[in-house]
């Protein structure tokens, strides 16, 4: 069985890059997860995530237009790549088997309670 | 103007960043950044430093340089360093030397002058004690500086100045006899002290107790060493002991009130017997009135310890006042006091007048512990330069393993390290010896300089100190070869090419004429000394000093009859002669000197006068030339024998027996005693001129008259002996004077020993100045063998070429000899007149002294010269006899 490893951290990020589709670039992929998710995030989580990533294969980068409000520094884009898709796809099936394995009546009560829980 | 991020949180990030990584992160933080101070400008700053911590990960920071594991090249620098030190043996030996000789006299001198600055300082209380010293101008205008007072300053002062917190007072009385065998009995100095001395200072006692030992009259605390010449081993405390005081006839013991440790070395008090100053309350019915009334004597030793930040300067013109206001009204008040710091006794008391010399032992100049300091630096710099030379030297041996190193790719620091190693293992290994070696010599130094110095009682912080020095010296000297040798060319180092340091090659020669001259100076001051000595040693005295045995009359019995001593004194078969005299040449004690005027000399001379028994001529061997010399006391009692050189002064010289001189007034020492009726004598005989006393004093002319005239008493007689067991002569002679009187002790001396010891501080001056010179020698000349060696290892091509040229082995070490010889007749030049003018002034000391001349110089620069022309040769010879082969394959 092929594993893929996909950290919770990585795998919103690998996600977040999904969304943005070709403007994912650090800052871009941070204030959409920011926005998105209500939840800071530092740049250098953000950059290991990445750069991790890009070593497990899951990502690829390549450098972009150099602009004004970087100090003339390029961004770097990220893009999906075959095996990422992959990876996220089989993070998501993996989840719903085990969603599917829950019995109801567990997860109905959990699930009342942590409404009950968020309501107050 | 644009927003800028903060300057040092990016130059950071720079810093530690990957590189691959450091555009892109330095763009997203400007990037957030420029969009958060939009907002909050300040609030910006601080995320964006955040940020830049938070990306100081392993993940973002730079591989730092990977560096091979160091300690490999550790071993190897060591291992090349030793294998160099087999490799040079000669090299090694002689830079081994060169600094164990420096590093230990460099420690010598620093334990020696720590000795000298520890002087006194065992006492607790050492910072707050002070000595009262008193300053006189006397009648004639001069100034006097004693360090005793009268006995009524301490007590008035304690008492009336709050500050003082204790007081002693020391003082001496002159010599007791005591013992409890009168067969062993022996004069002792009575030095008394006030009851709390052992309380005020801190010297240990063994026995007793430290709060009353001498409280009771006629008590005593002895030292170890005198409680074991008295009481032999076990307890002393409470014993009696003899003693030659006496009271209605009876003689009085003394107690032993405790026993106190010897003395330690480094203090300025050296006392063997303590009395109570209570026994002299009980001895002598007006002493109480005497200690309580007295404001002029200067008899009282006395010392106070003074509450921290008082003025002590106020106090001594506080002390002025007090004194002059209780001066006796018939003298005139001319004094001032001054106290003097514990600490400052040692070294600053040279120009003091004591009450005893136990009360102020031991004193040094400060002079001579800069100069010692200076010596000791000297010493160690020179040892290094020298040893700078040396590695040098080798370094240009070496340059072929350092153009290798340099062509595989050596880095600088790596070739200076591989120096250091060198360098440190010299350094440590000659620390080693030297430590080694001054544990060797240091107990022959003690003895020499009569001290108590040990390695051990250096406190830490002198030890690191000292050790912290050498080291750092040893590095230093390491560092110029090190640059040396990594500053040349590859090429030029793989060619054996060298020519360094150029320059600095003059000032090695200012270095080593440096050196050179103080040896000769050495040298030249050595042998002025030696010949000094020995002429000394060799002057005929007009006398004869030999197989004489002088015995000091300490008491009536043997003043008294002394026909019946002298022929008691006579009775064994070993003994010649016995003489009977006011004062033996060679005297100790002060002579008496009359004034004696004659009609050719109205004003008078100065003589000494001296009475003497019928049998003083012969045993002294001293020639008659005219007239007959004093026979009976009584019947020559104004008859007078005189030294040719009194009949001169008296202007006599046609004719001199039967003529009559005037003595109006004789001086004893300082004191000059008018008589009240000119003595009239008659010269009976006239005797060839003989040295009185030492030669550092003019011969003066001599009278000889009869004994107890108005002038003097006899207080010596004098043996001569002809014994080959002196031993049992000496046993002898004990026993008779037992007889005679069973009080006193016998106390002889041994004439010729009495006149070498008038001298004993000269022979000791010259035993110092021939160590000095030996080792100044010894430095200098590894100094030359080290500027040669690097001469001719710089030059070993040339003297290659030189011999496929067909020079001879001769010519050669004559090449390389004649400019070092230079150099050192040039030292010989600054170095001579220098010694002269020293050796002149020591000369100017004795009143008869060995001619000035310029042989002894000459023999100094003879010595100096041939000592280097052998270290040269030596050095020389072996490059020379070297295959050409050998120095210019390498082309």
């Amino acid at each position: 069985m092929k594993n893929y490893q996909l950290g919770e951290f990585e795998e919103i990020v690998l996600l977040t890059v999904g969304i943005l589709n070709n403007e994912a670039y650090s800052v871009a992929i941070k204030d959409e997860i920011e926005s998105r998710l209500k939840r800071t995030v530092s740049m250098g989580a953000l950059h290991t995530a990445l750069i991790r990533l890009e070593d497990k294969g899951y990502l690829k980068s390549f450098s972009g237009e150099s602009t004004e409000d970087r100090a003339g520094r390029p961004r770097r884009y990220f893009e999906i790549t075959a095996l990422g898709k992959k990876a996220m796809l089989y993070a998501k099936e993996t989840r719903e088997q085990l969603w599917k394995a829950i019995p109801k009546a567990v997860l109905e009560v959990s699930l009342q309670k942590l409404a009950v829980s968020s309501h107050q | 103007m644009k927003i800028q991020p903060p300057k040092r949180p990016l130059q950071f990030l720079r810093w530690f960043c990957r590189e691959d990584y450091l555009d892109e992160i330095e763009g997203d933080l400007i990037e957030v950044f420029i969009k958060q101070s939009e907002t909050s400008p300040r609030k910006a700053k601080w995320k964006f430093a955040w940020s830049v911590i938070k990306y100081f990960r392993p993940a973002f920071i730079k591989q730092m340089k990977q560096q091979p594991n160091p300690y490999g090249m550790y071993k190897s620098y060591f291992k090349i360093s030793v294998r160099q030190l087999i490799k040079n043996k000669t090299f090694t030996a002689i830079n081994i030397s060169v600094l164990t000789l420096g590093f230990t006299c460099f420690l010598l001198l620093a334990l020696y002058l720590h000795d000298e600055l520890s002087f006194d300082m065992f006492h607790r209380d050492a910072h707050t004690i002070y000595r009262i010293t008193q300053r006189d101008q006397q009648d004639n205008g001069t100034l006097r500086n004693i360090s005793a007072v009268a006995p009524t300053i301490g007590k008035e002062v304690q008492e009336q100045f709050p500050e003082v917190e204790d007081m002693v007072r020391l003082s001496a009385f002159g010599r007791v006899t005591l013992g409890n065998d009168p067969t062993n009995r022996t004069h002792e100095r009575a030095l008394s002290a006030d009851d709390n001395f052992f309380t005020f200072f801190d010297f240990p006692l063994v026995e007793g107790d430290a709060k009353t030992a001498l409280k009771e009259p006629f008590t005593i605390v002895v030292s170890e060493t005198i409680k074991e010449k008295y009481f032999g081993t076990g307890s002393a405390l409470g014993k009696q002991i003899w003693s030659g005081y006496r009271r209605e006839g009876q003689p009085i013991y003394l107690t032993v009130g405790g026993v106190m440790k010897n003395f330690p070395k480094n203090s300025h008090l050296q006392i063997d017997i303590l009395f109570s100053d209570a026994t002299w309350h009980s001895l002598y019915n007006d002493y109480a009135q005497y200690v309580t009334t007295e404001w002029v004597d200067t008899e009282y030793t006395t010392y106070l310890k003074i509450k921290p930040q008082s003025n002590i300067a106020s106090l001594g013109t506080r002390i002025d006042a007090l004194v002059k206001s209780n001066y006796p009204a018939n003298r005139e008040f001319r004094s001032s006091f001054t106290l003097q710091p514990m600490q400052e006794i040692h070294t600053n008391s040279s120009q003091l007048e004591s009450a005893a010399d136990e009360f102020n032992a031991n004193g040094i100049k400060p002079f001579y512990l800069y100069t010692f300091a200076a010596l000791g630096l000297i010493l160690l710099i020179t040892a290094c330069l020298n040893y700078m030379n040396l590695a040098t030297a080798v370094a240009i041996k070496r340059t072929r393993e350092i153009g290798t190193r340099k062509t595989l790719g050596a880095p600088k620091t790596q070739m200076v390290a591989q120096f250091i190693t060198d360098s440190m293992l010299f350094t440590l290994l000659s620390l080693l010896l030297s430590v080694a070696l001054v544990y060797l010599v240091l107990p022959w130094i003690n003895i020499f300089a009569n001290k108590e110095i040990s390695i051990s009682a250096l406190p830490v912080e002198w030890l690191i100190f000292v050790v912290v020095i050498i080291v750092l010296v040893g590095v230093l000297a390491a560092l110029y070869p090190a640059f040396i040798a990594t500053r040349v060319s590859i090429v030029d180092a793989l060619k054996r090419e060298i020519k360094i340091g150029g320059r600095s090659f003059s000032v090695r020669k200012a270095l080593l004429i440096m050196q050179f001259a103080i040896s000769v100076m050495m040298i030249a001051s050595t042998l002025i000394i030696y010949q000094q000595l020995n002429y000394l040693r060799e002057k005929d005295l007009g006398f004869s000093h030999e197989n004489l045995v002088v015995i000091d009359v300490n008491s009536r019995n043997l003043r008294r009859n002394f026909e019946t001593v002298k022929t008691e004194f006579g009775k064994p078969a070993e003994i010649l002669q016995v003489a009977a005299s006011t004062r033996v040449p060679g005297e100790w004690k002060s002579f008496p000197v009359a004034t004696t005027r004659s009609s050719e000399n109205p004003t008078g001379s100065e003589m000494i006068f001296v009475g003497i028994d019928k049998d003083f001529l012969e045993t002294y061997k001293i020639k008659l030339l005219a007239g007959r010399s004093i026979e009976d006391p009584v019947a020559d009692s104004l008859k007078i024998v005189v030294t040719q050189l009194a009949v001169e002064q008296l202007g006599l010289i046609s004719d001199p027996i039967g003529q009559t001189i005037e003595i109006p007034r004789v001086r004893y020492g300082e004191r000059m005693e008018e008589l009240e009726a000119p003595f009239r004598v008659e010269i009976i005989g006239v005797v060839e001129n003989f040295h009185f006393e030492s030669l550092r004093s003019k011969q003066m002319p001599v009278i000889f008259g009869a004994l107890n005239t108005e002038i003097q008493v006899i207080d010596y007689y004098t043996l001569q002996i002809n014994t080959s067991n002196w031993g049992n002569t000496l046993e002898t002679l004990k026993a008779i004077n037992n007889k005679i009187d069973p009080d006193t002790p016998l106390e002889y001396t041994f004439l010729d020993t009495r006149f070498e010891e008038m001298y004993v501080a000269d022979a000791r001056r010259g035993q110092i100045f021939l160590v000095l010179s030996v080792i100044v020698v010894i430095i200098a000349s590894l100094g030359l063998f080290a500027l040669v060696s690097y001469s001719v290892e710089s030059r070993l091509k040339e003297i290659g070429v030189r011999k496929v040229m067909g020079a001879s082995i001769s010519s050669i070490v004559a090449l390389i000899s004649k400019e070092f010889l230079l150099l050192v007749t040039i030292a010989g030049a600054i170095g001579l007149p220098i010694a002269g003018y020293f050796m002149q002034g020591w000369l100017q000391e004795f009143a008869y002294h060995i001619p000035f001349g310029v042989l002894v110089f000459a023999e100094a620069l003879l010595v100096t010269l041939v000592i280097a022309f052998i270290t040269i040769t030596a050095r020389t010879i072996r490059a020379a006899r070297l295959n050409p082969v050998n120095s210019l394959r390498s082309e």
